[in-house]
């Protein structure tokens, strides 16, 4: 079943304390897409996260899922609407085992069939988290941290995950594999908003880009147009 | 000949006065630690919570058997009940008032400590000025059968193992909550990651509120089991009390729930030991446990109890 909602940020500024990091942003994630946003380190990705899942707030302008607007929604209210985060740095949680963070992943979710449901589509995409289902994730290599938390981002069911640097320390064989798992997590009908700095890969991958500087977005088009974009060329290497 | 067995059977007192003391001490620092483990605070009122869960039991007490009731396990039913809504409620409005407030406001921790230290005078000194004659100890009523088992020349009073049992049942239900239940994996989540456990659809304000219940909650049962063992309460028991719940939290290892079990009924084990092992006076039992507890921080700062990943709550 393929997601039917659209992500609209339309003009939102935010930022902490007295001072603003994103400026007059308007990002779009198409429902059933794979949208990214690519942007050289402390350009606002992760603001954006933040500002859509309600961590911190857009101070002005606003973010609409669907029809429904969320700019100013409780985090756990927008996970509620079909929204799941994988955080930036994986961020399992280390004391937990792998089944107690991917039960965490599906916290919302009343149903224990759905559950049991979710956890077979996980196992299945990651079939070392069924071997390791009762250790420690604290105690696991970065690799399979990543998997925690992709899994754990799964089991909700979501219509939009929203990823931030996924391949953010993984080694070169492993991000191929995420790309891989993140296309495949796309084809079978969940939106994605992919924050990512590894360019190539990403835009092989999506459909539609952003890419941020300095807390506003420098450019935007189709992958096959941020490929050739002189934006993305400038924003990653001037 | 006699002599030995009357020391037996005054030996067997002490252990079961200890053993009892041990439960309360470790029922207190059950809540420090699930403050800290939760919100990484330190809560310094919680002590004075447990008073006004023992003032608040002997006030249902007096109106309910001044309604003439006078069914004992009715009337300890009731009191339990109430004092458990009290501090519980109690405990809510200050997490919802004060330390989730200070918490957003990114207060430090200092602040925190000296706002709820200020806030256990404030609730101390209402409990004194608001009962009549507060400044006076009060009789705390016998709920219990007061009968004894007789082993030996030693008496085992009932009341003792009920309490201890009640006590016992306390711990390993705020344990199984935590471990084996939704709610605790959440109040885990919580404690280990804010903002990644909103990311998981948890209402954090929500489980910090069911934590500082949960944990003002057992206080007020610690403070009652105190008043029905000895028959006798006063305003400022939470001061003591808090302050051995405090020091037992931190030697087993702040945040950890076995960890503060163990100090309870060590710093227990520490009274007990100076008053029958000690050529010192009764009285400076607990000058002497501190005194230990200083060492043993000063020996092992990170508690005991080394941090497992899963045990810490
Ligand atoms: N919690 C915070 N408090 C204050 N300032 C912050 C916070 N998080 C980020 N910033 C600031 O906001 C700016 C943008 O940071 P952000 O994390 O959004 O960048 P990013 O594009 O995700 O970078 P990276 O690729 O390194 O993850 C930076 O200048 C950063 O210092
Ligand atoms: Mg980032």
């Amino acid at each position: 079943m393929s997601s039917t909602i659209d992500l609209n940020v339309r003009n939102a500024t935010t930022g902490y304390d007295a001072v603003n990091v994103l400026h007059d942003v308007s990002v779009q994630a198409k429902a059933g897409n794979i949208t990214c946003i690519l942007g050289s380190n402390g350009a606002g990705k992760s603001t954006l996260v933040r500002m859509i899942l309600g961590l911190t707030p857009a101070r002005s302008g606003n973010v609409a899922f669907g029809e429904t607007d969320i700019t100013k929604t409780r985090t756990h209210k927008v996970i509620g609407k079909g929204i799941s985060c994988i955080p930036e740095g994986r961020a399992v949680f280390p004391k937990c085992t792998v089944l107690q963070n991917l039960r965490l992943g599906a916290y919302g979710v009343e149903s224990e069939d759905e559950i049991q449901n979710s956890l077979k589509n996980v196992y299945e995409l990651f079939p070392r988290l069924h071997e390791r289902k009762t250790q420690i994730a604290g105690t696991m290599s970065g690799g399979e941290q990543a998997m925690v938390s992709i899994g754990r981002g799964l089991m909700s069911s979501p219509e939009l995950l929203v990823i931030d640097e996924p391949s953010l320390g993984l080694s070169p064989l492993f991000v191929t594999e995420t790309f891989k798992i993140i296309r495949e997590i796309n084809n079978r009908g969940t939106s994605v908003l992919l924050i990512e700095q590894n360019v190539k890969q990403t835009l092989a991958i999506s459909h539609y880009g952003y890419v941020l500087g300095q807390g506003r977005v420098v450019a935007e088009g189709t992958s096959k147009e941020l490929s050739s974009s002189e934006a993305v060329h400038s924003a990653y290497f001037s | 000949m006699d002599g030995s067995r009357m020391d037996l059977a005054l030996f067997s007192q002490y252990i079961v006065n200890g053993l009892m003391q041990g439960m309360v001490y470790a029922l207190v620092a059950v809540g420090f630690t699930l403050f800290f483990g939760v919100l990484d605070i330190i809560k310094f009122s919680h002590g004075d919570v447990l008073t006004v869960g023992a003032f608040s039991g002997l006030t249902a007490y007096l109106a309910l058997s001044g309604m003439g009731l006078s069914n004992p396990v009715v009337l300890l039913l009731l009191v339990i009940i109430f004092a458990l809504s009290v501090t519980a409620l109690l405990g809510m409005v200050v997490a919802k008032l004060l330390i989730i407030p200070l918490k957003q406001a990114r207060a430090p921790a200092l602040n925190i400590l000296l706002i709820t230290l200020m806030l256990g005078t404030v609730l101390r000194e209402t409990v004194r000025l608001f009962f009549p004659n507060g400044s006076s100890s009060k009789a705390f009523p016998t709920l219990l059968p007061t009968g004894g088992i007789d082993i030996g020349s030693f008496s085992l009073r009932i009341d003792s193992v009920m309490l201890f049992v009640a006590g016992a049942l306390i711990i390993v239900g705020t344990h199984f909550l935590i471990t084996k239940t939704k709610l605790g994996l959440a109040i885990q989540a919580v404690a280990q990651d804010e903002e990644t456990s909103k990311l998981m659809g948890i209402n954090f304000d929500s489980i910090v509120l069911i934590t500082f219940a949960l944990g003002s909650g057992i206080a007020a049962i610690a403070g009652i089991m105190n008043g029905l063992y000895y028959n006798e309460i006063n305003f400022s028991m939470g001061l003591l009390l808090g302050a051995v719940g405090f020091s037992a939290a931190i030697i087993g290892g702040l945040g950890n729930l076995y960890g503060a079990i163990l100090g309870g009924f060590l710093f227990a084990g520490l009274q007990t030991f100076a008053v029958v092992a000690l050529p010192i006076p009764t009285a400076y039992k607990d000058v002497f446990a501190f005194a230990v507890v200083i060492i043993l921080i000063a020996w092992r700062p990170t508690g005991l109890i080394a941090e497992k990943y899963s045990e810490r709550v």
